[in-house]
């Protein structure tokens, strides 16, 4: 869709959904002359915004209304849970007139979900996204400029005067769409404790890396990052999975070759890559509680190799997760949970927005100090990411909606 | 011109503050929940009464997070020399299984290897019968293992029965066993399954939960209520009241000697926000 048509279709969702003063104004337009036009373009951006926020539109991004399949592509990246981003949409967009939302992570369909009594979900095929691929061409500028504050807190039981040893970091990070699916993830990291180790409480860039996430079709989707991942660690990392968002079993790989580094007072310093993980792991789904059991294993940093078993479930916006793991380091287990930070939103134009992250993500491990089955992050796992996209965990919440 | 553009502007940017300032608040009390949560928490977080851990079925996808005191002569780790702080969070993970992790940790001074950070403890809570015309709930209630040298551990078999007393008072009646035998360990190493013995809380000399116990609550119209309880040890009354259908403070007299206190905070995280249920 190109940008009158683009336009062509806010204006139709503006007479629909808008009350009557707006009706008017695009009604005056309407008539003018190409002077008129000129004009109406300058002040269309103040117009839409203000519309936009009184529709609730303006948490999406790159959207494309498709009337004719009562369709609309959209990206949104304020909520954790694909469901209110889907509702919120649904809300502000002319009930009789959409009902299937395709959301976009990165600029490329996941899966294409038509909302009636109940969610009906539908993998998109290989043609079909080709296709959409062409008469969708990228355009970044779809895209606000949109920064988020990222809490880091790294930390461990400490001992009896200081219980919690933590490094904690504030980070406001920002992503830019360079193509579709490709995104450079960059930031700044504000330091704020560190009682961990003898790092400078300097301000220095967060993370900073490139990311392609793929969707080779329906069923099989890649993410490819390069750059300066978490947890002091640089280098690629490769995760492939096989996923039907409407189906209960799944699998995937990951591979990665890190090594060591960090943002001293002055400049940078690394060490050569030694960390080579390989991981491949299968997971069930028990849909009707939206939990997923994963076994995973293979070779951890540190050539540490063995095993781990997660029980991970889905609770609205919050992830909770149990593990335990078994590798040559030794035998530990804990949680992890994974939770947007309130109150999301905090200021926005309609290029700029500044918010809280929709994910902070957490693991707690009993045994500290061996690096049993230790690794770093990218941006997103994979399988993380997906199953917030199952069928069966949209119908869960939905049953609230309907 | 530009006032007639700036005054909506102007009013929806004010709006926009009001509603970050107290969206903080709002995400609090998210919800207005019209089925009261898990309210009464016991002392390591779990629902029961004071000390007693209770067979109350929580609602699928409560967390709750809080806070008790436990003071000195009653103090389950150094008894009569360390008052105590429990910090706790709660979940319910499955429908009738909840998760319990809580930190306790000695108040005060206490000499040099002694003691560090203080106990963390892993339970387990399962309702294997749940209530039904005269049948009460009944559930397990086990501590992990793997903790070292743990001082709430709770072995505990218990059954819990409401009884309407008038229209808004109903009376939740409970009764259980708790077993002093416990599977655990006492060195910290790489591997939590290894190390594994057999102890019984009755060596130590001062213990939780161990024998008979039971008591009564009375809860007046979801907001607030009154106990009673037999720890296994002591007598024990206290008081809780729920404020804004999440947030509960509560305190006891135990055995008529000395105060406890606590307060917990639960959520509900199986629900849509409020703008999007349309029933429950």
């Amino acid at each position: 869709m190109n940008k009158r048509e683009g336009i062509k279709q806010q204006a139709k969702i503006l007479t629909l959904s808008g009350n009557s003063t707006q009706r008017g104004k695009i009604r005056l337009l309407m008539p003018g002359a190409w002077h008129l036009f000129t004009l109406g373009c300058m002040v269309w951006p103040i117009r839409e915004s203000l519309a936009q926020r009184k529709n609730g539109l303006s948490d999406y991004e790159n959207m494309t209304v498709d009337s004719t399949q009562h369709r609309v592509y959209y990206e949104q990246r304020l909520y954790r849970n694909p469901l209110i981003g889907i509702l919120g949409l649904a809300e502000a967009l002319p009930k009789q007139d959409i009902d299937t939302f395709v959301p976009l992570f990165q600029g490329v369909p996941i899966a294409q979900y038509r909302l009636g009594t109940t969610v009906s979900t539908t993998t998109i095929t290989k043609p079909e996204r080709q296709e959409w691929r062409k008469t969708h061409p990228f355009n970044s500028r779809n895209y606000k400029f949109d920064f988020r504050l990222q809490p880091e807190f790294i930390a461990q039981f400490g001992f009896r005067e200081q219980v919690v040893e933590s490094k904690t970091n504030l980070l406001l990070q920002s992503q830019l769409y360079l193509s579709r699916g490709l995104v450079l993830n960059w930031g700044i990291l504000f330091p704020i404790v560190n009682q961990l180790d003898n790092q400078a409480l300097n301000v220095r860039p967060a993370p900073i890396f490139l990311n392609q996430f793929l969707a080779l079709d329906g069923v099989n989707f890649v993410s490819l990052s390069a750059g300066l991942f978490y947890n002091d660690q640089y280098g690629v990392n490769v995760q492939y999975r096989h996923v039907d968002l409407t189906k209960n079993w799944s699998f995937g790989v990951e591979a990665g070759y890190t090594g060591f580094y960090f943002f001293p007072k002055n400049g940078f310093y690394y060490q050569a890559p030694e960390n080579l993980m390989l991981l491949a792991d299968v997971a069930y789904r028990i849909p009707k509680q939206d939990i997923t059991l994963k076994l995973s294993g293979g070779q951890y940093m540190y050539q540490d190799r063995g095993v781990r078993f997660d029980f991970i479930r889905q609770m609205g916006s919050v992830e909770v997760g149990f593990f335990t793991t078994k590798t040559s380091n030794g035998t530990t287990g804990g949680f992890n949970f994974a939770t947007p930070i309130p109150p999301g939103r905090i200021a926005r134009t309609q290029r700029v927005r500044l918010r809280t992250t929709e994910e902070f993500r957490w693991e707690y491990a009993y045994t500290r100090g061996y690096n049993i089955a230790s690794r770093y992050r990218v941006g997103y796992q994979l399988d993380a990411l997906l199953r917030q996209y199952h069928s069966r965990y949209l119908q869960n919440q939905y049953r609230q909606y309907q | 011109m530009a006032n007639v553009y700036l005054y909506p502007f102007t009013k929806s940017n004010l709006a926009k503050t009001v509603h970050t300032v107290f969206a903080m608040v709002l995400f609090l009390m998210w919800i207005g929940c019209p089925t009261v949560l898990q309210a009464q928490v016991n002392i390591s977080g779990k629902a029961g009464l004071l000390y007693i851990p209770s067979a109350e079925v929580v609602e699928d996808g409560t967390f709750s997070a809080g806070y008790a005191y436990n003071p000195v002569n009653y103090a389950i780790k150094f008894n009569k020399r360390n008052s105590e702080s429990i910090y706790f969070v709660n979940l319910v993970v499955l429908p009738r299984l909840e998760v319990n992790i809580n930190l306790l940790r000695p108040n005060g001074s206490i000499p040099f290897k002694e003691g560090g950070i203080g106990d963390r403890q892993v339970d387990l809570k399962y309702v294997f019968m749940t209530e039904k015309g005269k049948r009460p709930s009944m559930a397990l209630i086990l501590s992990a293992p793997f903790g070292v040298d743990n001082s709430l551990i709770t072995e505990a078999i218990v059954a819990t029965k409401h009884m309407p007393v008038t229209r808004s008072i109903t009376a939740a009646v409970t009764i259980g066993m708790g077993s002093p035998y416990s599977i655990g360990r006492r060195t910290n190493t790489n591997d939590i399954l290894s190390d594994f013995k057999i102890y019984d809380k009755r060596d130590l000399p001062y213990y939780y939960l161990s024998g008979p116990f039971g008591g009564v609550k009375f809860d007046v119209a979801k907001k607030g209520g009154i106990m009673a309880e037999w720890d296994s040890q002591h007598l024990n009354v206290g008081a809780y009241a729920l404020l804004f259908g999440h947030w509960t403070i509560q305190a006891g007299l135990l055995n008529g000697d000395q105060f406890t206190a606590g307060t917990s905070y639960s959520c509900p995280l199986l629900r849509l926000p409020k703008r999007f249920r349309k029933h429950e």
